[in-house]
């Protein structure tokens, strides 16, 4: 591995990205859309879900596991517990942005190189198909993490200025920072290998897209297990289901080089 | 000595046999144009003596390197051009060339991109974004990115496939300037003119290697050799009498022309002209018919069929 050539592949990356309006907006403003939408989920849900809300065997039944997670709860009132209930949800919401970005990513910059026919002369080179695909992989990496955990401030800003800032002490946790700091860069991964195996058999972005981004339905399904109360991701938990994404991230590497081998890209992706 | 060298070089795809048992040799400052007709393997010899691919059976040796099991060094001292230019269109011209210069060891990427930028007449243009430059322009520029480490070896494969022909014109006499420097070049092309006008051998593949030859040698021997004899008018009883001569295999009147069959031409032409004249014949110009390579080039896909 040549620490110069993956510099050169990162910064070409960046370039194509900022250069093409509509990959530059996936980066920079779908996070920000991600985060405003969770947020006003959030807002909506506590203004107009009232007591009602709060007495719904679901939500009573997430909050008995967030009590158990966090004992100091049951001493705020039950509207603070909602508060507490839903701003902790964020965290997983909160992954949906390197999900999002890191397959645009991949997609964006393989098809891209597909469509220009620029894959062959690059394999031309002296560069090493690991390199290459390492490069790419670290720039997406870096633009989906940077935006999460900008994301990440914009939260937190987002629930002080709502007045909730008092409750922060108890959202974020050790979980929260298992996920902003495991889980996400593991989903990145995953993300970013999915848009490399979906690329590598479509002829455009938005049919690679497709099929990669199915990845998006298990992190709403994290969402909606949490929110009914079925498992409550507490720091162990949350560890766990980092290892877990890893292990899955390892096997997906291992098809991802498989498919990036010389002859298979300049045979068999068209 | 050969730079390049192939020994019973076999790609199989599945079931399809893409080159079947190629061997060949190409010296050193030699061009040597690669012809065939479409899916008759010139792109998979191409990758596989570059070491895209690698081969199912056989080897191949460049640049005193085996492609398959060391391509990345390889890659060091050959230039590929591939059949599309290949370009991030968003990007400049200079930045183009930058990054993919940006693969090489030791490379001095500033001067070694102005000086190829200069060589290709696209200095001008180095700023602008590859995406509003012509296809002969993108050729060009794909030239200079092939050529940007000084390779050894160049694979050129279609280089002047769908260019209007003042833009082949160019990036042929590009070719030529290369051929002239020394440089090894293996050039694959549909363009019969262009291979005999840039190559010293030809080889003809159609899967397999049907004919690898000079232009010249390969007429030679598809063809037997035709004295041509224009007159001013062919007297009726001429051809039989020109038949009758102890050396003549075959004669064909064409018009005013006569083209002659002979046992040996350098020696019989001198006695066929005295033939002529002597029966009454006025002769305006003798010659020797050329076979284009055209002609050789079918003849042989005929044969192969």
């Amino acid at each position: 591995m040549s620490y110069r050539r993956l510099r050169n592949i990162v910064l070409k990356e960046w370039q194509v990205v900022f250069t093409d309006a509509n990959s530059a907006l996936i980066v920079t403003l779908l996070p920000l859309l991600i985060v405003g939408q969770g947020l006003l989920y959030i807002w909506l849900a506590y203004r107009f879900g009232g007591e009602d809300l709060i007495s719904s065997g679901l939500i009573q039944n997430a909050l008995r596991n967030l009590m158990q997670a966090i004992p100091s709860v049951a001493e705020l009132g039950s509207q603070d517990q909602l508060r507490v209930l839903l701003l902790s949800q964020f965290s997983f919401f909160l992954l949906l942005v390197p999900t999002m970005v890191a397959i645009s990513f991949a997609t964006f910059s393989i098809v891209e190189e597909k469509l220009s026919g620029s894959l062959e002369p690059l394999l031309a080179t002296p560069v090493r198909t690991g390199e290459l695909l390492l490069g790419k992989a670290l720039s997406g990496s870096a633009l989906a993490l940077i935006a999460t955990w900008l994301c990440a401030g914009v939260f937190v800003g987002a629930t002080v200025a709502m007045g909730w800032g008092g409750l922060l002490h108890l959202v974020l946790g050790p979980a929260w920072f298992i996920s902003l700091f495991l889980i996400t860069p593991a989903i990145v991964v995953l993300s970013f290998l999915l848009g490399v195996i979906g690329s590598s058999r479509a002829s455009d972005a938005k049919s690679a897209q497709n099929g990669a981004v199915l990845v998006v339905l298990p992190v709403f399904a994290l969402i909606a297990v949490q929110v009914t109360g079925v498992v409550w991701f507490g720091p162990l938990g949350a560890a766990g289901l980092a290892l877990g994404i890893a292990a899955l991230d390892v096997f997906l590497l291992r098809v991802a080089v498989r498919l990036f081998r010389r002859e298979s890209v300049v045979v068999n992706w068209h | 000595m050969p730079v390049i060298e192939a020994h019973n070089l076999s790609k199989r795809f599945g079931q399809r046999l893409a080159v079947d048992g190629l061997s060949l040799d190409v010296e050193e400052g030699e061009v040597l144009g690669f012809l065939g007709p479409n899916g008759a393997g010139k792109t998979t010899t191409i990758r596989l003596l570059s070491g895209i691919i690698g081969p199912s059976s056989g080897s191949a040796v460049v640049a005193g390197l085996y492609p398959d099991r060391e391509p990345e060094k390889l890659h060091e001292v050959i230039g590929l051009l591939t059949e599309s230019a290949g370009f991030y269109d968003r990007l400049t011209a200079r930045r183009n060339l930058e990054y993919f210069a940006g693969f090489y060891t030791g490379l001095q990427v500033d001067s070694q991109v102005e000086k190829y930028l200069k060589l290709t007449g696209l200095w001008e243009r180095q700023r602008d974004r590859v995406g509003t430059f012509s296809k002969g322009m993108k050729q060009r520029l794909a030239l200079a990115r092939a050529l940007l480490h000084e390779p050894r070896v160049l694979f050129l494969d279609e280089p002047t496939a769908g260019l209007d022909p003042e833009a082949a014109q160019e990036v042929r006499q590009m070719i030529k300037r290369l051929g002239s420097e020394g440089r090894t070049i293996f050039l694959s092309t549909h363009n019969l003119a262009e291979a005999e006008y840039l190559c010293r051998r030809i080889a003809i593949i159609r899967t397999r290697l049907l004919a690898l030859d000079t232009p010249g040698d390969l007429r030679q021997r598809l063809f037997r050799r035709r004295v041509v004899v224009r007159l001013e008018a062919v007297p009726a009883a001429l051809p039989d009498i020109v038949r009758r001569l102890g050396f003549v295999t075959g004669i064909m009147q064409e018009g005013n022309e006569l083209q002659v069959d002979l046992t040996d031409p350098d020696r019989n032409r001198p006695e066929l002209v005295k033939g002529i004249v002597e029966a009454g014949g006025r002769v305006l110009e003798v010659s020797e018919k050329q076979h284009s390579l055209e002609e050789v080039y079918l003849s042989l896909m005929k044969e192969e069929r």
